[in-house]
């Protein structure tokens, strides 16, 4: 039965589609659901366009590594660029990035399900179902599930159209966009330009990708433009959020995305919310699922299994792991209503160094490479 | 594999042996109400009230309820009641204004935190007995509770200046905002009438006065919906039509005038007087006269704001400008009380035709 359960298998090499909409769907995960909160300040538009800018030059150095030869190889690139090693000493670390990005992901998704749709549920069953889904499509491999980011982009991405409202007369009030001059920079500022880059932080995942995607000449093409659709969700956000509550009022709102969205009536559905909760779980799962791969590779790595076939059972048995850890977490450490409690900012930093050190130290080491050959 | 499925199942268990969704909605045994009418008890207690909709035939009930808290209202009334009470239908909160004095902003604050009550719900303060009216009305009218809903509704969705009709985000909104001070449409209720009053006016949270059924009408002119469908000026025996109004304020460098120049746009429903309106001459004069009406109406209007120290024209926001940094509300309203008022008014008069 294990012989035929193969996760890690390449028939297809998937495009830039593909990567664009992996991409966006990444750099549009959790954090950009309460990031408004923490920006606050008109003036923060700039800091997302800057912080936006800065996120393309980070790709544009992961760049380097995504169409050197060792990417196509994918674990061999690796262990030709450092020693067999220090791959796994990589590989290690990564684990408790991964396993730290599902959590608060799925924990903070699952809690906002808790607050707006299921007030009375216990918390455990909507984790289980989360974790039993993203088992799911993960089994299926690694292939189809990078194949499903086109439909978790397309079944997404029109929500954005449902933001336009909150940029016309009744609802929006100009007069909340000003001033767009900061008065004083406080710490409170810098924190936000923080989160905006943890927010953007994702695609340095893609070098775990190396051997189902390509060719490396549209790699980079395709994260761009995932970058700045992401870069422009974002705005559209924050400023339909503030033209929404101005900025006194949205300092004090938990989950300015979701709340707004309750503000929307459709003569047929009255809880429009609801329905776009529910749709954000696609890619949710998708990502999930993602990374739960992701997580067992570097689990392979670490205990040196790599040359042996994959099976269920160990596969299994990782994503149970996940999953026990995630109902600790959520029983006795995670803070509900407070949205950035202990977790949530350990995620913040690690996003943002991971994002930052990752496509880096593949460029130093290449360069270190050539040097020496 | 089956071991490890079984443990799943295990663990599960023993994360709770409830059933994991303990909410009920069938319609049979759930009561929907639309409104919360909310009143001041004995012995610094709540008062309220509600109708219950009929699901089936039968016919609607009354509940009055004695609370000390908001919420506790919703328990109390489930264990006197057969159904469930739901507030995912919660359309209208009724504050009477006695209790609206004393506290609103905590009552309010008890509704927004409820993910099943939509933001929409419009926010209404009464003076005299809603529950009176209750009483009598619905032996006369069987689906009360949903027409009020449906007039809310219609006077919110074109703004035909009417009424003002407020929800709970803009009333919130306005709360937070500096430069502006919520409002919230004011009726009268006894036994026989439930009838538009004006606006009650806020400071920050704090209900400190309201417009009168004349002032109102500058009101929605000048601030709030910017459009009238019928402005009667007795004094003049003269009744504007499809009036529009477009406000140009203006705030001088120093804070020192206030300049207002209203545009308005209508035409003449209805005439009493003794002035053949159909000649040019007569006609220049009689605008003039509703010209300098409207300025001495609005000015009234303005220094009423001044005198209470609130912001319902929202003055302030058009001193905000991209590129200063905005004074704090304090100082704005320091320099707001003090500052002299000018009021223009240009009015275009479509001439009275058959």
């Amino acid at each position: 039965m294990s012989s035929r359960f193969r996760l890690f298998d390449r028939t297809a090499v998937m495009g830039s589609g593909y990567i664009f909409a992996m991409v966006n769907r990444m750099q549009m995960l959790y954090y950009v659901l309460i990031l408004p909160k923490h920006l606050v300040h008109p003036y923060m538009m700039a800091g997302i366009l800057g912080v936006g800018v800065l996120s393309q030059i980070n790709l544009l150095i992961l760049g380097k590594y995504l169409t050197s030869n060792y990417f196509v190889l994918g674990y061999r690139g690796f262990v030709q660029l450092f020693s067999e090693k220090m791959v796994r000493f990589f590989a290690f670390l990564g684990i408790f990035f991964i396993l730290i990005k599902v959590i608060v992901t799925t924990l903070g998704y699952v809690e906002i399900v808790h607050q707006f749709m299921f007030p009375s549920m216990k918390t455990s069953w909507l984790i289980f179902v989360l974790m039993a889904s993203g088992f799911y499509i993960a089994s299926q491999g690694m292939e189809k599930t990078i194949r499903l980011s086109i439909i978790s982009f397309l079944a997404t991405i029109w929500v954005i159209l449902v933001y336009i409202p909150y940029f016309l007369p009744p609802i929006s009030q100009t007069h909340h966009l000003y001033p767009l001059v900061p008065g004083e920079v406080s710490l409170h500022s810098w924190y936000g330009l923080l989160m905006v880059w943890s927010a953007l932080s994702g695609p340095e995942y893609i070098v775990c990708l190396g051997p189902w995607i390509g060719p490396k000449e549209k790699i980079l093409r395709g994260m761009s433009i995932g970058n700045a659709l992401s870069v422009f969700e974002y705005l559209v956000l924050f400023v339909a959020c503030l033209l929404y509550y101005g900025s006194p009022y949205l300092q004090k709102i938990s989950f300015p995305v979701v709340n707004m969205i309750r503000y929307l009536q459709s003569p047929v559905f009255e809880r429009v919310d609801l329905i776009l909760i529910s749709l954000n779980m696609i890619y949710f799962l998708y990502l999930i699922a993602l990374f739960l791969l992701c997580l067992y590779g570097a689990i392979r790595i670490v205990a040196g299994r790599i040359n042996i076939k994959t099976n269920r059972k160990g596969f299994l048995g990782s994503v149970a792991a996940v999953f026990i850890c995630m109902l600790i977490i959520n029983g006795w450490y995670w803070r509900e209503g407070e949205e950035l409690n202990l977790w949530v900012t350990l995620q913040l930093w690690l996003g943002a160094i991971t994002y930052l050190l990752v496509p880096s130290v593949l460029a130093v080491a290449i360069k270190w490479k050539r040097g020496q050959s | 594999m089956k071991t490890l499925l079984s443990i799943l199942c295990i663990l599960l268990v023993f994360s709770g042996c409830s059933s994991p969704y303990v909410e009920n909605n069938t319609v049979e045994e759930i009561a929907p109400v639309t409104f919360w009418s909310l009143n001041q008890g004995e012995g610094g207690k709540f008062k309220i009230t509600t109708l219950v909709p009929p699901v089936t035939d039968e016919k609607k009930r009354l509940f009055t309820l004695n609370v000390d808290l908001l919420k506790q209202g919703k328990k109390e009334f489930n264990l006197k009641f057969y159904r469930e009470l739901k507030n995912g239908q919660l359309r209208m909160l009724i504050i009477n204004e006695k209790l609206a004095k004393k506290e609103i902003i905590s009552l309010i604050d008890t509704i927004l935190s409820d993910p099943d009550v939509s933001p929409r719900l419009f926010l209404v303060l009464v003076r005299g007995s809603f529950e009176d009216f209750l009483e009598e009305e619905r032996k006369v009218q069987k689906n009360l509770d949903y027409y009020l809903y449906r007039m809310f509704r219609h006077y919110e969705r074109r703004n035909q200046g009417e009424m003002s009709i407020v929800n709970l985000h803009e009333f919130m909104e306005k709360v937070y905002s500096p430069y502006s001070d919520p409002v919230l449409p004011i009726f009268k209720a006894d036994k026989d009438n439930f009838t538009y009053e004006g606006t009650a006016l806020f400071n920050e949270n704090k209900y400190v006065g309201l417009f009168n059924k004349r002032e109102d009408q500058m009101f929605q002119l000048i601030a709030n919906d910017h459009y009238l469908k019928n402005l009667p000026i007795p004094h003049l025996n003269v009744s504007l039509g499809q009036v529009r109004s477009k406000v140009h304020m203006q705030v001088d460098d120093q804070f020192k005038t206030l300049n207002i120049h209203v545009k308005l746009k209508g035409r003449i429903d209805e005439y009493r007087g003794h002035r053949n309106i159909l000649d040019r001459s007569e006609m220049n004069r009689m605008t003039h006269d509703i010209e300098s009406y409207l300025q001495r109406e609005t000015a009234g209007l303005v220094k009423e704001t001044q005198r209470l120290k609130i912001e319902p024209l929202e003055v302030g926001a058009h001193t905000l400008s991209p590129l200063v940094h905005p004074m704090t509300r304090r100082e704005w309203l320091d320099h707001y009380e003090k500052m002299k008022v000018h009021v223009k008014y240009s009015v275009k008069i479509e001439p009275l035709s058959l």
